[in-house]
């Protein structure tokens, strides 16, 4: 779901001027970003387009509200309670019950449709994650803590006991700090850690903690106000963007190579993971 | 996306090459007939009048000569690609503002195959041109991310200080306004770094304070809010009290839209 959200938040201006008389607003979280919802919401305009199109909607059938904060997405997701919302998983997983959501698009990147998330370290300044124990953390996703802690670590670390967490909104930042030894380690997610070797960064990094395959999240349709054929629809009209031409583009542009449709199964392990440690 | 230099014919194909999506096309401006008769000597002469404070026809007729000349001596100025900039930024109309900025980015192109005295100059003024060509089009401006970064770095190197620290204004609020690493050039860091330079260097310029305001913001650190504040309103200040022609307005909006941003941060303008 990052890199969904990534492609979303990106982008980003405010579309609602030409908006439809009663749009359906979907909600846009993209925890942790340091994207601006002015900014954000041009990116989500034009996949909107696309997806009216390529699903025969009426243009500017949809809207988005757009936030990079957690809290401010648990408010519109329960002021607005939209029939579709973009999350993080972290999300999804604290508010599927109280708005009934179920996943509807996963986009798959590189071929995959999970991801794995990485605690970076200076090469050689520590060998494992239990080495951490008291020291600083860094990264854009501590933003969702409780899913860091749940989901990533398995539940097996305390992380505000367990580290002293430094969380930033820029991974870049992060990193430097990291280079510069002004932090112990920052965990990564998959591209964030894809894109290390752009940053030309004075001292080498090793991983010393690589989580297990993580779906990654996409489009949740809340299926207590949603029929089974208005999440089908939404999910083929989806499934087609980045075969569309100016979809594909849009597809291109972020590396995504198609979003596909969700098999419930996926998550049921992230479900289990996330209840257990409540 | 990255660093061209732009001098043999061969690498100005590659250039518009990576300029694709531009909408191009030349602008037909009206009462031509009412310009007075210039020379391209006349217009190279007086070229440093032409500025924001012009008006609008006097940038069209003088636009129109540049057109219709051959004369080498003007075409490697950056006077081509400035005109088409200030008649841009004045176009209410979509697609004539684009092609009027698109025409700008060409202009700049011819005049760094003939190599000018003012290389930066013509840098500077093909990155802000391109940058107005493809701010409403989201995958074009992507594209053009890396060609806009390299233009301004140029710029930059070469010409620091026109148009009042243009050039950091400018690349610091391309850094600020990107999408950030790893999904493109945006880095708040270098943003901040070289606005709060241009502040320093170029006091006397609005968009300087209002651009390193909107960095500090970004920072999201309640600690520099008074300092947000003070940049804000010292370049709202420098707006309504300086003669900023026909750019006043825009940037006007500009401040507006921060206000807004802000939300009750700063007091409504009386």
């Amino acid at each position: 779901m990052r890199k969904t959200c990534l492609i979303i938040a990106s982008l980003l201006a405010s579309f609602t001027a030409n908006a439809a008389p009663n749009p359906e607003m979907i909600v846009v979280c993209y925890p942790g970003g340091v994207v601006n919802a002015k900014d954000a919401n041009g990116a989500m305009s034009a996949m909107l387009r696309v997806v009216e199109r390529v699903g025969q909607w009426q243009a500017n059938s949809f809207n988005s509200l757009f936030t990079a904060k957690s809290d401010e997405c648990r408010q519109q997701m329960a002021e607005k309670k939209p029939k579709f919302a973009i999350t993080s998983l972290g999300l999804y997983l604290e508010l599927r019950s109280q708005h009934n959501l179920v996943p509807v698009v996963q986009p798959k990147i590189k071929g995959h449709t999970s991801e794995r998330y990485r605690v970076m370290v200076q090469k050689d300044k520590y060998r494992s994650l239990d080495d951490l124990k008291g020291k600083t953390l860094g990264g854009t996703v501590l933003e969702e803590q409780t899913y860091i802690g749940k989901i990533v670590f398995v539940g097996k670390y305390d992380l505000a006991r367990f580290f002293v967490l430094k969380k930033s909104n820029q991974a870049i930042r992060a990193l430097r700090a990291l280079d510069k030894g002004e932090l112990d380690a920052v965990i990564l997610n998959a591209q964030q850690f894809g894109g290390l070797a752009s940053l030309h960064l004075e001292k080498p990094l090793a991983a010393v903690f690589t989580s297990e395959e993580i779906p990654l999240m996409g489009v949740v349709a809340n299926s207590a106000t949603t029929t089974a054929e208005e999440r089908t629809r939404f999910s083929k009209a989806l499934e087609g963007m980045c075969a569309d031409t100016e979809g594909k583009k849009l597809c291109d542009l972020f590396g995504v190579e198609a979003f596909a449709a969700v098999d419930p199964a996926v998550f049921e392990p992230m479900v289990k993971l996330w209840d257990k440690g409540s | 996306m990255r660093h061209t230099r732009f001098f043999a014919a061969v690498s100005m194909l590659a250039l518009l090459a990576g300029c694709a999506g531009l909408h191009r096309g030349q602008v037909r401006f009206d009462r031509l007939s009412d310009c007075p008769q210039q020379t391209a000597d006349e217009l190279f002469a007086k070229q440093s009048q032409l500025g924001p404070s012009s008006d609008t026809h006097t940038l069209e007729c003088a636009l129109t000569v540049l057109r219709d000349s051959q004369d080498i001596a003007l075409l490697r100025t950056s006077l081509g690609s400035r005109l088409c900039l200030h008649l841009a930024e004045r176009e209410t109309h979509t697609e004539k503002r684009e092609k009027l900025a698109t025409e700008g980015v060409d202009l700049a192109e011819t005049a760094l195959t003939h190599k000018g005295e003012d290389e930066g100059a013509v840098h500077y003024y093909l990155a802000a041109n391109l940058g107005l060509a493809v701010r409403d089009h989201i995958t074009v401006a992507m594209k053009n991310l890396g060609r806009l970064e390299s233009e301004m770095k140029q710029a930059l190197a070469l010409s620091p200080d026109i148009d009042d620290g243009g050039p950091m204004r400018l690349l610091g609020a391309l850094y600020l306004k990107a999408p950030s690493w790893p999904n493109g050039i945006g880095d708040l860091d270098k943003a901040l770094e070289l606005l709060e330079k241009a502040v320093n260097k170029h006091p006397g310029h609005p968009l300087n304070h209002l651009f390193y305001a909107q960095a500090l913001w970004t920072e999201g650190d309640e600690a520099v809010l008074t300092q947000v504040k003070a940049e804000f309103a010292q370049g709202e200040k420098l707006l309504a009290e300086g003669d900023w022609g026909h750019n006043k307005a825009a940037w006007q909006k500009e401040f507006d839209a921060f206000r807004q941003e802000l939300g009750g941060v700063m007091p409504v303008r009386q």
